[in-house]
């Protein structure tokens, strides 16, 4: 065990990967003698070589679509986006192809990698380097999307991710990257796929959260000493739906926290899971507290950001019920 | 010292807004250090080609830039105070603070607003371009973009395009040599204006150091564009003197540097162009530099006493009618 952040949990994830196994190979922009702009690849390509920690040229549909190709061909890649703001050039590939070549050749062509992209505000990146666009990946069939919210689980879920055996959208937390500190094995260990975790245990609320708001939920559930059961899900797509309904059946209140807009966010699909499976459970109405329906600003992003003031008005509002 | 004639005039304009940009880039980059400023994409550099391209346009051409554009925008007349208030986001910001600092915009000059995704504003050009043709009118698009930007998908949309409808539009490539760490030659194979070929579009290389060149290169570029002969791809190469941004650190991938006020400094270059035509002598240019300097503290510390926008703001101005969503959230947010 070494105390690591998120930074440096996955930078050994990967120092892992490369060094078990020939075939991995990581390409993006600005990995290899830059160490990436959040320094995540910090030292891998002068520990493993310009041909397996590529600089890669300012194309992300390239970066994608090469990346599906060397799955294709028996390369195990780990493709980065340097934010995730920019991977929409890249979205033909990342919906049309590597979605769903599985489905489309009967099985013959699959596509294990990982792409790897920092999401979220919360840095002082405004319109273009803030963006949680997480709904647009989870509501694609085909993929498998995963966000760790800790050193732990971040390096748990790549390595998982890399044995999966299709596709991974790996969305990392920007805000998270050297705030999160913990404990983090020196080995291989896995945080299985599709598990969301009971992270804090409690009785009269449910509040499930995921990334980046989950330390400031925990923050203001302690500081509050609000009675919370608090679910980190960890997986978007698929959804872990019997730890979702666990949390309902035990606490009959929940409240949803994300960053991304209210509008078709992960939100939404909780509700209607919630609303469809457990209905009877439920002792109030279900409330988000989300990001507002409007693109992300660069100053006053503490307004845009759910906060204490927010979540607790949610809190209580619930609680209060009936 | 020569009598005042039209050319001198215009390149003591352009030396001075060359030394205006240079003087604000400092003073930017200072303050950010001192967390005065959040964010800064110095220009050092590439002063010299934006000034030459600037000098070939007249204000009711449209500009497509990007965000290291700020010579080019102090040139065409922008006014100091827009570009430092965006920097600050403050009240007078016109964005009213909602981009990062670097995404300037401004109508008044036909500068359009500059998003952060490089490079999407070339295929935007295409169809301003496309839009002036068919409306008869004279005046052409400049969209400017940098040399890492020629790989990605909208810059050869972009050029196909003003191929296939004969646009009249120039595309300036900025080539500093560094698109963040990876340094020109291995973006590309070819010499980035080569590629113009493959569009059936004109390509032409202009030495970006040397405002004169580049005045000439984009100057027939955009006539042609005038005379409605198509579009050209102008490559002028530059150095990008100072970091990526202000997060970046290039001394993890960069060995070599362009010093400022060494030889291949443009603006030592332009000061030499103006001295050999006797334009100016080493008073002038030391009245010019003092005079800049005095401005751009005066305007600073005017634009930095300006108070920062009302929250709201940040909510304001995404439709023309607000949805009930957002008005919802907003109630619960403010
Ligand atoms: C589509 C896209 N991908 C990645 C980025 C992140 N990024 C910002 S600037 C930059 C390098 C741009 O290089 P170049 O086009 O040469 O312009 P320069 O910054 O050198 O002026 C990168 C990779 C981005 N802004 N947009
Ligand atoms: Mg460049």
């Amino acid at each position: 065990m070494t105390e690591m952040n998120m930074v440096q949990a996955l930078n050994s994830a990967m120092d892992h990967l490369l060094s078990k196994d020939k075939s991995v190979i990581l390409l993006g922009e600005d990995i290899g003698k830059d160490g990436g702009v959040f320094r995540v690849t910090e030292g891998l390509q002068s520990k493993y070589g310009e041909d397996r920690v590529i600089d890669m040229p300012l194309v992300e549909v390239g970066i994608v679509g090469m990346a599906i190709g060397m799955a294709l061909t028996g390369l195990k890649p780990i493709a980065e986006i340097q934010f995730q703001d920019f991977i929409y050039t890249a979205m033909d590939q990342i919906i049309n192809q590597m979605a769903k070549l599985r489905y489309r050749s009967g099985g013959d062509y699959t596509v294990p990698m990982v792409l790897r992209t920092p999401y979220g505000g919360g840095v002082k990146g405004g319109l273009y380097h803030s963006q949680s666009g997480e709904t647009y990946f989870a509501h694609t069939a085909g993929l498998t999307v995963v966000t760790p919210s800790n050193p732990y689980d971040a390096k748990g879920l790549l390595l998982s991710s890399m044995e999966y055996g299709d596709p991974v959208i790996f969305l990392e937390p920007k805000r998270l990257y050297r705030s999160s500190k913990g404990e983090v094995p020196d080995g291989e260990y896995k945080v299985p796929i599709g598990e969301a975790k009971n992270i804090k245990e409690g009785n009269s609320v449910s509040i499930i959260t995921y990334g980046s708001m989950v330390p400031t939920v925990l923050n203001i559930v302690e500081k509050h000493k609000i009675d919370a059961d608090v679910i980190d899900l960890r997986t978007l797509l698929p959804l872990d739906i019997n730890a979702i309904l666990s949390t309902v059946k035990k606490t009959g209140k929940v409240v949803i926290v994300h960053e991304a807009p209210r509008t078709l966010g992960m939100g939404a699909e909780i509700s209607a899971l919630i609303a469809e499976k457990a209905i009877d459970s439920l002792l109030g109405p279900i409330l988000r507290v989300t990001g507002p329906d409007s693109p992300f600003p660069y100053r006053w992003e503490e307004y845009y950001l759910p906060n204490e003031k927010r979540i607790m008005k949610a809190v209580n509002s619930v609680m209060t019920y009936g | 010292m020569p009598e005042d004639s039209e050319e001198r005039n215009k390149f003591i304009k352009a030396y001075t807004a060359m030394v205006l940009s240079r003087t604000l880039d400092r003073k930017i980059v200072t303050s950010q250090r001192q967390g005065r400023v959040g964010f800064y994409t110095p220009t050092m550099g590439q002063e010299a080609l934006q000034v030459g391209a600037s000098m070939a346009m007249e204000t009711a051409d449209l500009i497509y830039g990007y965000y290291r554009d700020v010579p080019l925008m102090l040139h065409r007349g922008v006014p100091i105070e827009t570009i430092i208030n965006q920097i600050m986001g403050n009240d007078s910001d016109r964005a009213k603070g909602r981009q990062m600092p670097s995404h300037f915009s401004s109508k008044e000059f036909n500068f359009m607003s500059v998003q952060s995704p490089v490079a999407t504003n070339l295929p935007l050009a295409t169809g301003a371009a496309y839009a002036l043709k068919y409306q008869k009118k004279k005046n052409i698009v400049l969209a400017t973009f940098g040399d890492g930007s020629s790989s990605t998908p909208d810059f050869h949309a972009a050029l196909n395009l003003a191929g296939v409808f004969e646009l009249p539009v120039v595309f300036l490539c900025e080539n500093n040599g560094w698109a963040i760490s990876l340094p020109v030659e291995r973006q590309t194979k070819v010499e980035i204006w080569t590629k113009a070929e493959a569009y059936g579009i004109k390509g032409v290389k202009a030495d970006g150091n040397n405002f004169v060149d580049t005045y000439e290169k984009v100057n027939e570029a955009v006539k042609r564009a005038r005379e409605g002969k198509g579009a050209t791809l102008v490559e002028a190469t530059s150095f990008r003197m100072g970091p990526h941004s202000t997060s970046d650190d290039p001394t993890k991938y960069r060995t070599e540097n362009v010093e400022e006020g060494s030889e291949k400094d443009p603006i030592v270059v332009s000061e030499k162009i103006l001295k050999q035509r006797k334009y100016v002598d080493d008073k002038m240019i030391e009245n010019i530099k003092s005079r800049t300097h005095k401005l751009v503290e005066e305007k600073f510390n005017e634009c930095e006493k300006i108070s920062p926008p009302n929250p709201s703001t940040a909510f304001e101005g995404v439709y023309k009618n607000t949805t009930w969503m957002l008005k919802e959230e907003v109630e619960d947010i403010l």
